[in-house]
């Protein structure tokens, strides 16, 4: 599997894992299940999810599998950035609670784009 | 997503225009449009179909969520219709109008072999018996 793969499969199983456990669907889906829920095969999923397991977002519950803390934090943020640009403000709609106030990087990048469209 | 057994065949693609409906009535979160899909033909015993579902339609613009606190649990995230997915949902509407309107019509011309409100499936008359 490729690092990007894995990567994109990654928050893939996190977000997916972490809404299955909000909505009460389950928090230790085994392999089976989380393959259905995503409908991929089975085999093809299994490799990704050891490697999760090892890197620390995943664990272990019998045979079946579940979200470390760090794993529940990575799936919650990354589920909300999915999204987030779909639902941001465009250039020129800066406000108080503009995105671009989320970092000192952002707010620059904004700013520069207002700088760039204004000539 | 899969359909009871007993349930008529739907359109497809059913479950886009319904979960546009479920929203369109209200916010709601994932488990419970699981039910509240129930009375439109979905068994209710697919939540993966469902997640795929928003997140398609999420995706296209037609939904939006968001993370909603929860004192008892964790947070769970909450569905709405955007602007556009009203807008599809009139489209989808229409077009199931058009597509009923197709089917009365095939109804109406069968309905002069058998009385389909009786008949059971295996009951439908062949070639040989018209």
């Amino acid at each position: 599997m490729s690092e990007l793969d894995a990567l994109r499969v990654r928050e893939e199983v996190l977000q997916a894992m972490y809404w299955m456990r909000s909505e009460g669907l389950g928090e230790t889906p085994s392999a089976a299940e989380l393959a259905r829920f995503l409908a991929v095969p089975a085999g093809t999923l299994l490799p990704y999810l050891e490697r999760f397991v090892e890197e620390g977002y995943l664990e272990h519950v019998g045979d079946d599998f579940g979200l470390t803390p760090l794993g529940i934090e990575s799936g919650k943020r990354t589920f909300a950035e999915e999204f987030a640009d779909l639902t941001r403000p465009g250039h020129g709609e800066c406000d108080a609670d503009c995105w671009c106030h989320d970092s000192p990087e952002e707010a620059a990048r904004c700013l520069e784009e207002r700088v760039q469209h204004a000539h | 997503m899969r359909t009871e057994d007993t349930a008529p065949a739907l359109p497809k693609s059913f479950l886009r225009p319904c979960l546009l409906l479920l929203l369109r009535e209200q916010p709601a979160h994932g488990y419970e449009l699981l039910e509240r899909l129930r009375p439109l033909g979905f068994a209710g015993d697919d939540p993966g179909g469902l997640y795929r579902a928003l997140r398609a339609l999420e995706s296209d613009g037609l939904v939006h969520s968001a993370w909603e606190p929860s004192r008892s649990g964790p947070d769970r995230r909450i569905y709405e219709l955007t602007r556009a997915g009203m807008e599809e949902l009139h489209r989808r509407s229409k077009s199931l109008v058009r597509a009923r309107s197709t089917l009365d019509v095939f109804l109406s011309r069968y309905g002069e072999f058998v009385a389909l409100d009786d008949a059971p499936v295996a009951a439908a008359p062949s070639r040989a018996n018209r």
